[in-house]
């Protein structure tokens, strides 16, 4: 809990103006500003960085990038570079890695890389300091699609797509692991693990899982468990193997740094192909805020601090944009990086 | 083409809805002086909503097109005591009071008149498997919509039409229990009508076209018959490059779903199998549907020449039909290219060497298939697979640029299923775009070849460009 502390301390608390990320008249046209001054430093720092459907890669910054603890924000380019920008001013220049992933999270220096390389045609599951020097490679299948460090650094978890699997009834399947860094336990898959389903024992062979979300312990973890239609919030003990269903219709959940809390995305009236709310249950009331986004979100979102969402959404072109929100459901959602995707808040 | 995929917007009373479709040819009907009208009622109208699979709506006072929920209509009329010939037959149907959209829906004619109204559900419907008759815009409350049904309505008989729409906003109809503003079908006899045709495509001029996409059929997106209707403008060979028709394609999958829109470009079509036609063992249904033109079923490969220019069709189920080094299909394709005399060469499979879709990563399975062209000095490769579109700079097989001797690969999986959005954009990615069904149009001249990327009616993407061959 100390170092969910940290994290609260060190980040987007209320304090008085001109703090860019408060909400209100202000503080919008402070966040344009800083969306402009993004674009201008984009256009300066990175050349083409910011725009175009070609979307080439951006040159590399001098400036090393550390994945280290501390007030930046970690996101994606669009063609999956590695950056950090200043949380408290994310129109300013960002630091700009060579090292490309398709998903990525960190916190205490726990880097989660999850990697496909289309030449190779491998997947990777690449487990890397705050230097970006790999620690671990894990092999997985399918396409890359969440990746979660808990709040220690100690587990890491990752979702993949995967094809081809006679029994989804989702035209996908899944496959979602997770790691323990701490004692090297590794599980390919979560589908081995026993599940409870509406208090009772439960099997079923198109049982997938996807979003997995840690809890300050380790062990608990939150994650999403598709079974015959259903998309539940399950509860699961890492060391026991087991999961338990709590809801039905929530996606990809995300654990407040507080543990209070669960952003998640559901389906617009059950329906995933109408798209997804993005909503926070609170887990002391059982009381759904829905965020003041209106537009579907498809992402597992990240929290900035205790009170904000960041999460991406993506252009006719693909390339994507990091937009936040408050998780009270207050205010509008705001653009907070351009070509940019796969937010973390690093401190 | 046929008179049954005539499409035309007539104009009558107050406001009319006008078709957005294609036209290829319009039939003015000469006015008669004779004609005797007759307007009927329908014996039966209703929606069935796929949320609610078990849920008649027979006696609802509306029924609606609408793609979220999915929404589709039925309504049947019986035509009996005509003595005439039939000189038109216009389907009339009245916008509800607030049922007004920006998609009126599409209107099929259906061979099923066995469903009644007050039994047919979501998991029952009858399949709307017939000629479009009118795919509609913008339709405003209160309107009548007035769509020309004459080649449907031939005589005496037990009609079905079937509405759905690929737009989630829906539009809403008065039914037959609403009273006045029941549907109509206005039959108009007497005096045989003279089409006369006014406009025509103009045949083609120069150079030969290879045009399609792959992704196609998929029996509720509508997004086929959109596609359709671009092809029936262009002239030239249709590339089909797999998943032709969804789910599985099944023998029904053909005829329900990629019959009633592509199906009507078939003698001119020279497809490629994607994964979904292996659902069904042997890509049977495939094989069946295409026959001869989809090569030996065993394979699912096969080349032919296009003026200067050689075509290369190619399988890249690579774990059914190996496409490895040294594999029966490389070793065909590297005799296949050696042999050609063309200057120039194109080639197309489902499963994209190079892509930045979200759904599927960047197949390597094909790379060898790849090599074989790379080396043998080939132009274009075009793919599907994901849902979008995409167009790639020229590179190697091993996803290096190559200006001078690469292959520009594009992904042109917008055929008409349900589109899809874009993981990480990899690298030499030139365009993409994920919201727009099309397709794609090569023009291919001595010594180069044009592509432009041709967008559904009503969207403004599009892409263009021309490439020198090596």
């Amino acid at each position: 809990m100390s170092r969910q502390s940290t994290i609260d301390t060190q980040t987007l608390q209320p304090s008085p103006p001109p703090a860019p990320h408060r909400f209100g008249r202000s503080a919008r046209i402070a966040t344009m500003v800083a969306a402009t001054l993004a674009l201008a430093g984009v256009a300066i720092g990175y050349g083409r960085l910011s725009s175009s459907a070609e979307a080439p890669d951006a040159p590399a910054t001098a400036e090393t990038v550390s994945l280290a603890p501390g007030p930046r924000l970690l996101t994606l380019t669009s063609t999956g570079q590695v950056t950090t920008v200043d949380k408290n001013n994310p129109g300013g220049e960002r630091a700009v890695s060579k090292t490309k992933c398709d998903r990525v999270y960190a916190a205490q220096g726990t880097v989660a890389c999850l990697y496909a390389d289309g030449v190779l045609g491998s997947v990777t599951m690449r487990i890397l300091d705050a230097d970006l020097k790999e620690r671990k490679a894990i092999e997985v299948s399918g396409v890359p699609n969440r990746v979660r460090v808990s709040a220690s650094g100690r587990m890491v978890s990752w979702t993949a797509f995967v094809g081809g699997d006679s029994y989804a009834t989702l035209n996908f399947a899944t496959r979602t692991g997770i790691y323990d860094t701490k004692t090297g336990t590794l599980f390919k898959t979560l589908e081995t693990f026993s599940v409870v389903k509406d208090g009772k024992p439960y099997q079923s062979v198109d049982v997938n899982y996807w979003g997995v979300t840690f809890t300050s312990d380790d062990n608990t973890f939150y994650a999403t468990m598709y079974t015959k239609g259903h998309r539940y919030l399950v509860q699961g003990d890492f060391a026991a193997r087991t999961v338990r269903t709590l809801r039905d219709r929530f996606e990809c959940p995300s654990l407040s740094p507080d543990g209070t809390r669960i952003a998640f995305k559901s389906p617009i009236n059950g329906d995933s192909t109408r798209g997804w709310r993005l909503s926070v249950l609170d887990l002391a009331t059982n009381q759904v805020t829905r965020t003041a986004e209106t537009r579907s979100v498809d992402d597992q979102a990240a929290w900035l601090d205790n009170s904000t969402l960041a999460y991406a959404q993506q252009h006719d072109d693909g390339t994507k944009d990091v937009w936040s929100v408050p998780a009270d459901g207050s205010d509008k959602p705001k653009l907070l990086l351009r070509n940019a995707h796969s937010p973390a808040a690093l401190g | 083409m046929g008179s049954r995929h005539i499409r035309r917007a007539s104009t009558a009373t107050a406001a009319v809805a006008t078709t957005t479709a294609a036209v290829a040819a319009l039939l003015t009907t000469a006015p008669t002086a004779t004609a005797a009208t007759t307007t009927i009622n329908p014996t039966a109208d209703t929606y069935v909503q796929d949320s609610t699979p078990t849920t008649n709506y027979g006696t609802s006072s509306q029924f609606t097109v609408d793609n979220s929920p999915v929404r589709q209509s039925f309504l049947k009329f019986t035509v009996s005591g005509l003595t005439e010939t039939v000189a038109s037959a216009k389907l009339r149907i009245r916008v509800t009071n607030s049922g007004n959209s920006s998609n009126g829906g599409t209107w099929k004619s259906m061979a099923d008149t066995t469903w009644t109204e007050t039994g047919v559900t979501w998991n029952n419907k009858p399949v709307i498997n017939g000629a479009t008759v009118a795919s509609l815009g913008s339709v405003a409350n209160d309107q009548w919509v007035e769509i020309d049904v004459t080649s449907v309505v031939t005589g005496n008989g037990t009609f079905s039409f079937g509405g759905t729409s690929t737009s989630t906003n829906g539009a809403y109809y008065d039914s037959r229990e609403s009273g006045a503003d029941a549907p109509q079908l206005v039959i108009t006899t007497g005096t045989a009508p003279s089409p006369t045709p006014t406009t025509s495509t103009p045949p083609p001029s120069g150079d030969p076209v290879l045009v399609g996409a792959g992704d196609i059929a998929n029996c509720g997106t509508g997004g086929d018959e959109a596609t359709a209707s671009l092809l029936d403008g262009i002239t030239g060979t249709v590339m089909a490059i797999g998943d032709t028709a969804y789910p599985d394609g099944t023998s029904s999958d053909y005829t329900n779903c990629y019959q009633p829109s592509w199906g009507r470009h078939k003698a001119r079509t020279k497809p490629a199998t994607g994964n979904h036609e292996y659902h069904t063992t042997g890509a049977s249904g495939y094989f069946n549907y295409f026959g001869a033109s989809a090569g030996d079923p065993s394979k699912g490969y096969y080349s032919f020449d296009l003026g200067t220019w050689h075509v290369v069709a190619l399988n890249s189920n690579c774990s059914i039909v190996s496409c490895s080094a040294g594999s029966a299909q490389e070793q065909w394709l590297r005799n296949d290219l050696a042999a050609s005399t063309k200057p120039c060469t194109v080639a197309y499979w489902h499963h994209p060497r190079y892509t930045s879709g979200s759904s599927h990563g960047p197949n390597t399975a094909v790379q060898p298939l790849y090599q074989a062209l790379y080396d043998n000095d080939a132009e274009v490769i075009v793919t599907g697979h994901n849902h979008n579109y995409e167009r790639f700079a020229p590179m190697n097989a091993t996803g290096g640029l190559d200006n001078t001797r690469g292959i520009r690969q594009f992904v042109a999986g917008m055929g008409g299923t349900g589109l899809g959005g874009f993981g990480t954009i990899q690298p030499n990615s030139e365009v993409r775009n994920s919201s727009t069904w099309g397709v794609l149009k090569l023009t291919l001249h001595s010594g180069s070849y044009d592509w432009q990327f041709v967008p559904q009616a009503g969207k403004t993407f599009t892409d263009s460009g021309t490439n020198a061959c090596h």
